[in-house]
Parts: structure tokens; C-alpha cells; sequence
């Protein structure tokens, strides 16, 4: 088994009483991409910071590629980052920051060019970072974390202040980060684009832990309900009347009942609605069941407490 | 720190602000050397330590005088230049950017500093020697002959001026750091800065003598000047050399402590 690119136990801080990150245990891995998720306030940013080491911990211990987050000069090198908003010196341009942040870090430049394209900002990196809007800042945030082609990307909310296109380009690019063997732990409040390129979560709330394992566990299995289409509209108000009376719960919604799974087997629930249906002459268009989204499974956690 | 100090220089010694600033080294030559001169000519002109005198201006180290009276507001202008630049860095973000590329807190702080004295030094030079210029051709008009500034104790003499200018800017540049790691806001240290070596330092030494040789922009001034009449340059010196390292170690012991969330 491969060392995790990262884990941390028990860590914690605390701004006087109020704890930012409460006693939170992560092992993240090497080679996932791990969406890292929480609303606003939960303790993401913070936690990041802290692996980063620009946050000192109340409490806890950690490691990031085999390296104590004590002693972040001994890995830094191998991580890249985009924590907060993009910070770059307005006056220079895009390329004169990266070159800047390159020769602080004792990175080769030579590869600058090359992320400039790679980030979306073909052409425009000679501009001064003053004229750039919040999607190109963003972007520019991105190529300097991949400077120096890190084994560890952090990203917080990179998304941020992207175009729908430059949401998808965002995607496509940790994707080619994550086929590269590189590990990438990624903060958004977008779930369904975390969905989409995560197989790793992380889920937090007010400073703890909900959920940490692959996103397949998360969400395989999990049922929303049964969605249920009678053939004539006409039978959706009796196949509902039918249900309840089975003991079903049963919610009508733009046509469709949706059949509440209450924990049972999807397939035997399905089985008995259909014979139900058929019992009454009705003949049904849909039965199938409805899986929990991330964003669902999320709530759901979040108003629930860890599991 | 030197990858610190390369990618700094690289930053500030950019053509544009390059000649805004020699230019700004220039009319400061200009200024200082007029004012001189114009002093001796209205007679109210006394020592060097208060301004200049007409026989110091006739010596061997007349012909970089007016640089080192009008250091001290040189020294000023440095002091707002390091508090906007270093409480920038924090406010915007950009030292948090650069410790995620080199995580060593003390020396991306040290780098910076001594980048930013290397320009200071740079921007000496450029004014000492233009003082020079400007004090060469003033010099006829007063009959002051400049034979002996060529002299070696001449040459002796502006590097003199010139060691004692840099370590009092280099004491302002460290007091501007300071206020500008622990406020990490442009416009709350730059108060806080114009509002004590300016106003309060100024106001409060008319009727405490004894600030002259206790406050540290007092205590600074005096170390351009090379000394001045109520603190002399070796107890200047001692003072403000007691004042940075308090004022270094401060920053230093921030700067590792603190988190740094901006």
C-alpha cells in the first residue's frame, strides 16, 4: 500500500474560543483527486492553510508527501497551491509574476510559456495582472501552482470567477493533472462539478468531519426513491391513492409520483409497485429509481451528522 | 535568500519605475543643492549640523554637503516607501503567494528588505552624485572653490556622507518594515508612521529636549547629518543601532509567529 499524500489527525485550530477546525482526522490517498467539501465557514480554507503552513495549528499532527505540516519547507517544493484569491503584483505581467514566483521557488522558467497556454491565457500574458478580469486572475493562479509540476496540487475554490467554458477547461485540466499520477485535493462549492472529476471526498461542517472515502461509497446504493410514470396522466392521482394505501409514502411531482425507498430494497419495492399498478390496470411508462446526487447526499450529511 | 533578492530586484528595478525613480533621486540632488546654496546666500546657514556652512562647503567634503542635509528627508521618504511596500505585500496577498512558493517566512522578509536597501542604495548614489553636479556648478556662484571635493579627502569624505546616509535609510527602511508587518494595512501604518515621525516627534521635541536623542526619527536624523547639535554621530549611531535590532527582531518574531490568513 502507497503512502497517503496526505493526512492529518486530530488537527485543530482555534481563533480564541472559536474552533475554525475542530479535531479533524484526513488521509487522503496518493493519485486521487479529492474534492474537499463544506459550505461557507466550515473550516476548508483553514485547513488547507495549515497544510500549507501559512496556518499554525492549535492542535493535531499531519504529513503531507511523508513530510510533518511542522516543517512545510521540506515539501512545499512538491506542492502547488491556489489558496484564497490569486495574490500577484498588478504592476507586472502575468508571465513577469510567474517568472518572479519561479525564480523565489528555484523553479526552471522555461516551462511559463507553456502554462500560460495550458491555463487559457494565450496572448494575454505579457498583459500587466492589473487588466486581467477575475477569470483570467484565476487562471493565472492555476499556472502558478502548477509551477515547478508539483506531485500535490491544493486548490480552493479554483473555479472561482470562471466561465462556464473555463469551469469545463478547469475540469479537463485536473483531470490531465490526475492522469499524471499527481494527487489533487480540490475545494468547491460546486458539487456537481465535484461529482463529476472527484473520485475522493472530503466532507466537513463547522469544523468536523462528515465523510471521508471514495465518492463511488458515498453515493452507490443510495436511493432517493422510486420515480413513477403512469402511462395516462389521468392514473397518477388513483396509482398515488393506491400506494398510500399500501403504506407507501408518495409525493406528486410535475407528472411523476415518486415513491418513497424508506430503507427497503429497491428491487422488491419496484417489484410491488409495478404489481400494484398492474393490479389496477395501470400501465406505467417509468420505474426507476432515483439516485441521490452528491448535493443531496451532502445536505443530507450535513443535516444528519457524520456517518 | 539570494533567489529572494534576484526575483526582487528583478521587480523594483523594472524600466519604468527605474526612471521614476533615478528621476526622483535627481530632483532631490537638485532641490537639496539649491536650498544649500540659497541658505548660505540669505546668511542663515550656521553648522552643518543645522545646514551648511561656508566653510564646510569650501572643505574637502563641501561638495556632497547638501546631499547629506537633505538625506534626512530622504531617510522620511524611504520610511513611507518601505511601510507601502512591505504592509502591501500582506494586505495583498502576494506574501502569502510567495511563502506558498519558498516557505522560509525569515528569509523572504530578509531577501525583500535587502533587495529594497539595494535600490535604496542605488538611489543614493545616483542623488550623491548628482548633488555633487548640482553643487559644482552652484559652487562659482558663491565663490566657493571646488578644488579640494576632487581632493582624496574629498573622495573620503562623500563615502562618508554616503555610509552615514545609508545607515540612517537603512534604519528608516527597518522602522517602515516593522510598521508595515504589524499593521499589514498601507493606510493604518502610514498613519500611524506620518503621525509619529511627523507631527508628534516634531511637536513633542520643542518642549522635551530630551527627545532629540531618544526618539528614533530625532535619533535617525541626527545619523544622516553625521551628527548634529543636540545628539553627536557616535551616540546617534549606538542609539539607532539599539533601535533597529529591537525593531528587526520584532518583525522577525512576527513574522514566524503570526498566521498569515491574507
Amino acid at each position: 500500500m502507497t503512502a497517503p499524500a496526505l493526512s492529518v489527525s486530530r488537527l485543530t485550530k482555534k481563533y480564541g474560543d472559536r474552533p475554525a477546525v475542530d479535531n479533524i482526522d484526513i488521509e487522503l490517498p496518493a493519485g486521487v483527486v479529492a474534492g474537499f467539501v463544506g459550505p461557507n465557514g466550515a473550516g476548508k480554507t483553514t485547513t488547507m492553510a495549515m497544510l500549507l503552513g501559512l496556518v499554525r495549528p492549535t492542535a493535531g499532527t499531519g504529513t503531507v508527501l511523508g513530510h510533518s505540516i511542522d516543517r512545510p519547507a521540506d515539501y512545499l517544493d512538491r506542492v502547488g497551491a491556489l489558496i484564497e484569491s490569486p495574490a500577484f503584483y498588478p504592476a507586472l505581467s502575468g508571465e513577469a509574476n510567474l517568472r518572479m514566483l519561479a525564480t523565489v521557488a528555484g523553479h526552471d522558467p522555461a516551462p511559463i510559456p507553456g502554462l500560460v497556454d495550458l491555463v487559457g491565457l494565450g496572448g494575454r500574458g505579457a498583459d500587466r495582472y492589473r487588466n486581467y478580469s477575475l477569470g483570467m486572475k484565476q487562471r493565472l493562479g492555476i499556472a502558478a501552482a502548477l509551477l515547478g509540476d508539483p506531485e500535490l496540487l491544493i486548490l480552493d475554490e479554483p473555479a472561482n470567477g470562471l466561465d462556464p467554458q473555463g469551469v469545463r477547461e478547469m475540469r479537463g485540466l485536473i483531470g490531465r493533472v490526475a492522469e499524471r499520477g499527481r494527487t489533487v485535493l480540490v475545494s468547491s462549492h460546486d458539487l456537481s462539478e465535484l461529482e463529476q472529476v472527484c473520485d475522493w471526498l472530503v466532507l466537513i461542517d463547522k469544523g468536523r468531519s462528515l465523510y471521508q472515502g471514495p465518492t463511488v461509497s458515498l453515493l452507490d446504493g443510495v436511493v432517493g426513491g422510486l420515480v413513477v410514470r403512469a402511462q395516462e396522466t389521468s392514473d397518477t392521482v388513483a396509482l398515488q391513492r393506491i400506494l398510500a394505501t399500501r403504506g407507501n409514502e408518495v409525493a406528486s411531482r410535475d407528472g411523476r409520483l415518486l415513491v418513497d425507498v424508506n430503507g427497503a430494497d429497491v428491487a422488491a419495492l419496484a417489484a410491488e409497485v409495478n404489481r400494484a399498478a398492474f393490479e389496477a390496470g395501470i400501465v406505467l411508462v417509468e420505474l426507476s429509481p432515483q439516485r441521490t446526487t452528491l448535493e443531496d447526499r451532502y445536505l443530507s450529511l450535513v443535516d444528519g451528522g457524520p456517518q | 535568500m539570494i533567489k529572494i533578492i534576484n526575483a526582487e530586484l528583478r521587480r523594483l528595478l523594472r524600466r519604468r519605475p527605474l526612471i521614476a525613480m533615478a528621476s526622483g533621486a535627481i530632483i532631490f540632488a537638485l532641490i537639496a543643492g539649491v536650498s544649500v546654496f540659497a541658505s548660505l546666500g540669505d546668511g542663515t546657514a550656521g553648522s552643518r549640523r543645522g545646514g551648511a556652512s561656508l566653510a564646510e562647503l569650501v572643505g574637502a567634503g563641501g561638495g556632497t554637503d547638501a546631499f547629506a542635509i537633505g538625506a534626512s528627508f530622504g531617510g522620511f521618504l524611504v520610511f513611507v516607501t518601505a511601510i507601502a511596500v512591505f504592509s502591501t505585500e500582506f494586505s495583498g496577498g502576494t506574501f502569502r503567494a510567495l511563502l506558498l512558493h519558498n516557505p522560509s517566512r525569515l528569509k523572504l522578509i530578509a531577501g525583500k528588505l535587502a533587495a529594497f536597501l539595494l535600490a535604496v542604495a542605488g538611489l543614493a548614489a545616483v542623488a550623491e552624485v548628482a548633488s555633487f553636479g548640482v553643487s559644482l556648478a552652484l559652487a562659482p556662484s558663491q565663490d566657493i572653490a571646488s578644488t579640494a571635493w576632487f581632493s582624496l579627502d574629498g573622495l573620503g569624505a562623500a563615502a562618508r556622507d554616503f555610509g552615514t546616509v545609508f545607515a540612517g535609510v537603512t534604519g528608516w527602511a527597518v522602522f517602515g518594515t516593522t510598521l508595515g508587518v504589524i499593521f499589514r494595512s498601507a493606510p493604518l501604518a502610514l498613519g500611524v508612521g506620518f503621525a509619529w515621525a511627523g507631527p508628534f516627534e516634531n511637536i513633542v521635541v520643542e518642549s522635551w529636549s530630551p527627545g532629540f536623542r531618544w526618539f528614533p526619527g530625532q535619533v535617525l536624523g541626527s545619523l544622516i547629518r553625521g551628527g548634529s547639535v543636540e545628539l553627536g554621530f557616535g551616540r546617534a549611531a549606538a542609539t539607532a543601532a539599539v533601535y533597529v535590532a529591537i525593531a528587526a527582531i520584532a518583525t522577525l518574531v512576527l513574522i514566524q509567529r503570526r498566521d498569515v490568513t491574507a
